[in-house]
C-alpha cells in the first residue's frame, strides 16, 4: 500500500494549486485526478465507478462545457478529487471541449485547476486509436494512469493485450478495468497514488534527428514562455498540423514566426509538416501493438455489424429510427402513469395531513394550496422525466444516438446543418440547456449558432407537465393499435411539430444571418454496447435532483407569491352565493385577478380566458410554473375542499356568463401549440446568452431568440384556435 | 488456444501515390484502400487523422450511398462524401 509522504506540489513548474473546488470547506485535499479519454471508451461509467454518487455537476469557469467533479477516498483514508474531462479524441484543440481538456491537463484553464495524476481511459478493443491521445498526453510530463477499460469485451472479440509489455512501452502504469461491473476499481485507485509518485513520463519515442532540429525552434519558443521541457515537445508537434493558434498561446512572442521557421525547416528535411504528428505517433502506435497485443483472425462479423446492417439499412433503418421514437413517446405517457398516481396520492394525503394539523385561515390555505398544491403539481412530473432521461441515457450509451445522427444526416443537410446538429437537437428533448451545451462538438460558428438558435424548439421536458395536464384532460384515452393511445400519438404530434419547425428554421438561418457552406460529416459509431445500468441511474438520478432543486426553490418561490397574489386583497363577499361562486368571486377580486383581466385582451384572440392568461405570464420563468399556477388558482378556487385533480376542474371549469365549458380541446390543443414554440425558461436565455458569444453579441441572438419563438407561438396558437373554429371544431 | 496473428504495422508513409488512386468517395461497398493523402481543411484533416484515418492506413467502405461508411482500425466512421472527395486512395481489391 503506498501513501503519499511527500506534498504533490514540491515540483513549482506545476503552477498554482487553487482550491476552488476541495469539496467542504476545511477538507483536504491529497490527490487532484482528471479523466481524459477518447469518447465511447466508458470514460464516464469509470468515472461514475470511483466517485459513485459524491458528484456535482457545473460549468467550466467563462465556458459552458459541463464539468463533473467528484471524490472518493484513498486506501488510507485520502481525499481524491477527480475532474472528468469532455470527451476528445486528440489535444488538438479541434473543438471547445477539446480545448478545455487542454487547458486543464497544462494548468492553464480559468479554475487554475492543476491535475497531480491524469488517468487516461482507453478502449481495450481500440487500442491504437485510444493510443494517441494516450501518447500526447503521457508527453506532457504530469504523471500519467492507463485504465485499460472494456477489458472483457477486447477478450471476447479476441483481443489479447500484454499489460506487463505495454506498462514497459507506455513507461506509466496500466491498469485492466471493467468500469460496467465496477471491477480493477481498487488497483486503479492504488495505482493513481503510486503515479503522482513516480517520475515524470515523456515521449516514449525518438523523432527523425533532422525533424528534432527542425523543430526546435518552436519549442524553445514555447519552453520560454514557460512550458515544461517535455510538454513543449508535445505542443509543437501539435501545432504543425492546427490551423489556429489556440487560446491560450495567442499570448506567446514570436510564436507565429517559429512555426513558420519549424514548418519550412521541417519541409526542407523531407516531410510533411502537416501530417508530421499523426505519421510519427502512429508509427510508434503500430510497433507497440506489434509488440503487445494479439488479435485473434475473426472472419465471422461482430454482433455490433449485424445490428447495425439493420439499424442503418436504407428502408429498415428509418423505420427502426421512427420506432425507437414512438416508444420512447409511449413509455414517457403510459408507462410513468402509476408512479404519477401514487405520487399524487402520497402529496394529497400529505397536504390534508398537515393541513388538519394548522387552524383554519389563511396560513392553511398558504401550507395546503400554495406549498402542496404548486409544488405537487410539478413533483408529480418526475417521473416521467426520469423516464425521459433514462430513454435519452439508454440510446446514447448504447450507441444508437450516433446511428441516429448518421440517418438523419441527409435531412440535416437538407437544412444546411449536418448529422451532428441532430445530437444536441435530440438532447433538446431532455433540456435545452444540455442542448445547447452539446452544440460545442459542432466546429464551425455558424452552424453551431444556427443550432442554438433551434434548439429549445425541441419540446424539453418541462413541457411535459404542460403537455400531460392538458392531454389527460382533453383527449381521450382511446386505443389506435394495440399499445398506442391517442393520447401518446398526441404527445408524439406535439414532439415532431417542434423537430420540424425547428428543422425549417434552422433553414432559413443557414439561409440568411448564418449563410454558410455545409460543413461535411465526420461521426464516430461506436460498437453497440449495453448501458451500464449503474450509471445510467447515477446521470438520471443527477437529472432529477436538479429538477427537484428547482421544484424547492424556483417554483416554491413563485406557488407562495402567486398564492398570496391569488388571495389578497380580502373581498367581502355575498355569503348567500354557493361556495364555488364565492371564491371565484374571491379569485377575481385578488392582485392575481387583476392582472388575469389586464391580460385578457392579448390572450382572448387565442381562445384563452384571464386565468390561462395568469398562468402563462407566470410561466415566462419556467415552463412547469403554467401547471403549478393552474393548480395554485385551483386550488384556491377549490370547490368544497374536493380532491379530484386539476385535470377533472379544468374539463368540469364552466363559463361564468355562458355556462358553456370554459377549456375545449381546441382551446387544449392551441394551448399545447403555444408551449410548443414560446420560449419560456430564464436558464435558456442565460446559456444562449453566453454560448452565442456573451456581451451585446450575446443578448441580440438571446433576444431574437426569445422574439422569434414567441411570435411563432402566438401566431400558431392564433391559426389553430380560429382555423379550428371556421373549420367548426367549436371553441 | 486459438491462432493469433501480431497486429501489423500499418504505416507506410513514404510510398509515393501509385497510378491506380482515385477518391475514397469513389469506392463502392465491400471495397478496401490504402489512404494516400488526405486534401481538406487542416481541422477536418486533423480531426481524421485523430480519429485513426491516416496516410498509409487500411479503410473498409461498408457503405457509400449518401455518406460513407467505414471501418478504420477496427472503429467505423462516417465521413459526409465532400470529405471522402478529399481522400485520395489506393484501392486494394474489390470484395463483393
Amino acid at each position: 500500500m503506498t501513501s503519499l509522504q511527500t506534498p504533490l506540489t514540491s515540483d513549482p513548474s506545476r503552477g498554482t494549486r487553487g482550491h476552488g473546488h476541495s469539496g467542504t470547506p476545511g477538507d483536504k485535499v491529497t490527490l487532484r485526478v482528471a479523466i481524459i479519454g477518447n469518447p465511447n471508451t466508458g470514460k464516464t461509467t469509470l468515472f461514475n465507478a470511483l466517485t459513485g454518487l459524491r458528484q456535482r455537476v457545473g460549468n467550466f469557469a467563462g465556458v459552458t462545457v459541463e464539468r463533473v467533479e467528484g471524490s472518493f477516498r484513498g486506501p488510507d483514508g485520502q481525499h481524491v478529487t477527480v475532474l472528468d474531462l469532455p470527451g476528445s479524441y486528440s489535444l488538438s484543440a479541434g473543438s471547445p471541449d477539446e480545448q478545455i481538456a487542454l487547458d486543464v491537463l497544462l494548468g492553464r484553464d480559468k479554475d487554475r485547476w492543476r491535475p497531480d495524476v491524469v488517468l487516461v481511459v482507453m478502449d481495450a478493443v481500440h487500442i491504437d486509436r485510444n493510443l494517441f491521445l494516450a501518447s500526447q498526453v503521457i508527453e506532457l510530463g504530469v504523471p500519467v494512469v492507463v485504465a485499460l477499460n472494456q477489458f472483457d469485451v477486447a477478450e471476447i472479440e479476441g483481443v489479447a493485450i500484454d499489460v506487463p509489455e505495454l506498462i514497459h512501452e507506455l513507461g506509466v502504469p496500466v491498469v485492466p478495468t471493467i468500469a460496467k461491473r465496477s471491477e480493477g476499481i481498487e488497483p486503479l485507485k492504488r495505482a493513481l497514488f503510486i503515479a503522482a509518485s513516480l517520475p515524470a513520463p515523456s515521449r516514449r519515442f525518438d523523432l527523425p534527428e533532422a525533424a528534432d532540429e527542425a523543430l526546435a525552434p518552436l519549442r524553445d519558443c514555447l519552453i520560454a514562455d514557460g512550458l515544461l521541457p517535455s510538454a513543449a515537445s508535445m505542443e509543437a508537434l501539435r501545432l504543425l498540423g492546427s490551423s489556429k493558434t489556440d487560446a491560450h498561446l495567442k499570448g506567446v512572442p514570436g510564436l507565429a514566426a517559429a512555426l513558420a521557421a519549424s514548418s519550412d525547416a521541417l519541409r526542407a528535411a523531407g516531410f510533411t509538416p502537416a501530417r508530421f504528428e499523426s505519421e510519427v505517433r502512429y508509427r510508434w502506435i503500430g510497433e507497440v501493438t506489434g509488440r503487445t497485443v494479439a488479435r485473434r483472425v475473426n472472419s465471422g462479423r461482430s454482433l455490433s455489424d449485424r445490428i447495425d446492417a439493420i439499424a442503418l439499412h436504407r428502408v429498415y433503418g428509418p423505420m427502426l429510427f421512427l420506432l425507437v421514437m414512438v416508444l420512447v413517446f409511449q413509455s414517457v405517457f403510459s408507462w410513468a402513469t402509476p408512479l404519477m398516481d401514487a405520487i399524487e396520492t402520497v402529496i394529497g394525503a400529505a397536504g390534508r395531513t398537515v393541513g388538519a394539523l394548522l387552524p383554519a385561515g389563511d396560513l392553511r390555505s398558504l401550507v395546503v394550496d400554495g406549498v402542496f398544491g404548486g409544488v405537487g403539481s410539478v413533483l408529480v412530473f418526475l417521473p416521467q422525466i426520469a423516464i425521459l432521461f433514462t430513454a435519452i441515457g439508454v440510446l446514447e450509451h448504447s450507441g444508437y444516438m450516433s446511428r441516429a445522427a448518421y440517418l438523419m444526416d441527409r435531412v440535416m443537410r437538407r437544412v444546411g446543418l449536418h448529422g451532428k446538429s441532430f445530437i444536441p437537437m435530440l438532447s433538446g428533448y431532455a433540456c435545452a440547456v444540455p442542448g445547447i451545451m452539446a452544440t460545442r462538438t459542432i466546429e464551425d460558428p455558424k452552424d453551431r449558432l444556427a443550432t442554438i438558435m433551434v434548439v429549445p424548439l425541441m419540446s424539453c421536458s418541462a413541457r411535459l407537465p404542460v403537455y400531460t395536464l392538458l392531454i389527460g384532460a382533453f383527449v381521450p384515452p382511446i386505443s389506435l393499435i394495440p399499445g398506442v393511445s391517442l393520447q401518446g400519438m398526441t404527445m408524439l404530434v406535439m414532439y415532431l411539430l417542434g423537430t420540424f419547425v425547428a428543422l425549417g428554421i434552422a433553414a432559413i438561418f443557414k439561409r440568411t444571418l448564418l449563410k454558410g457552406p455545409v460543413r461535411p460529416m465526420i461521426l464516430e459509431l461506436p460498437p453497440f454496447r449495453w448501458p451500464s445500468p449503474r450509471s445510467l441511474a447515477i446521470s438520471v438520478a443527477q437529472r432529477c435532483q436538479l429538477f427537484l432543486r428547482r421544484a424547492g426553490t424556483v417554483i416554491l418561490a413563485l406557488s407562495i407569491v402567486l398564492w398570496a397574489l391569488a388571495t389578497y386583497p380580502k373581498d367581502q363577499v355575498d355569503t348567500s352565493l354557493p361556495i364555488a361562486a364565492q371564491q371565484e368571486r374571491q379569485l377575481e377580486h385578488s392582485i392575481l385577478g387583476h392582472i388575469g383581466h389586464g391580460i385578457e385582451p392579448f390572450v382572448r384572440p387565442l381562445g384563452y380566458d384571464w386565468k390561462i392568461g395568469v398562468s402563462i405570464a407566470a410561466s415566462f420563468a419556467a415552463r412547469e410554473v403554467f401547471v403549478s399556477t393552474m393548480g395554485t388558482i385551483y386550488g384556491v378556487g377549490d370547490r368544497g375542499g374536493d380532491d379530484s385533480a386539476l385535470q377533472t376542474q379544468l374539463r368540469q371549469e364552466r363559463n361564468a356568463v355562458t355556462g358553456k365549458p370554459a377549456y375545449t380541446p381546441l382551446i387544449a390543443v392551441g394551448l399545447m401549440v403555444f408551449y410548443v414554440f414560446a420560449l419560456m425558461c430564464m436558464s435558456t436565455i442565460a446559456v444562449t446568452v453566453r454560448e452565442a458569444g456573451g456581451g451585446r453579441v450575446g443578448w441580440s441572438w438571446a433576444a431574437l431568440q426569445f422574439g422569434y419563438m414567441l411570435g411563432l407561438a402566438y401566431g400558431s396558437a392564433w391559426l389553430v384556435y380560429a382555423g379550428g373554429k371556421a373549420l367548426g371544431f367549436g371553441g | 488456444m486459438p491462432p493469433v496473428i501480431a497486429l501489423p504495422t500499418l504505416q507506410n508513409n513514404d510510398t509515393p501515390p501509385a497510378r491506380s488512386t482515385c477518391a475514397l468517395a469513389a469506392c463502392g461497398p465491400g471495397s478496401r484502400a490504402t489512404v494516400v493523402d488526405i486534401e481538406c481543411s487542416a481541422d477536418e484533416a486533423c480531426r481524421l487523422r485523430a480519429l485513426g484515418l491516416c496516410e498509409g492506413i487500411s479503410v473498409n467502405v461498408i457503405d457509400s450511398r449518401h455518406a460513407m461508411l467505414l471501418e478504420v482500425r477496427g472503429t467505423r466512421l462516417a465521413l459526409g462524401s465532400a470529405i471522402a472527395a478529399g481522400i485520395t486512395v489506393r484501392p486494394q481489391s474489390a470484395q463483393a
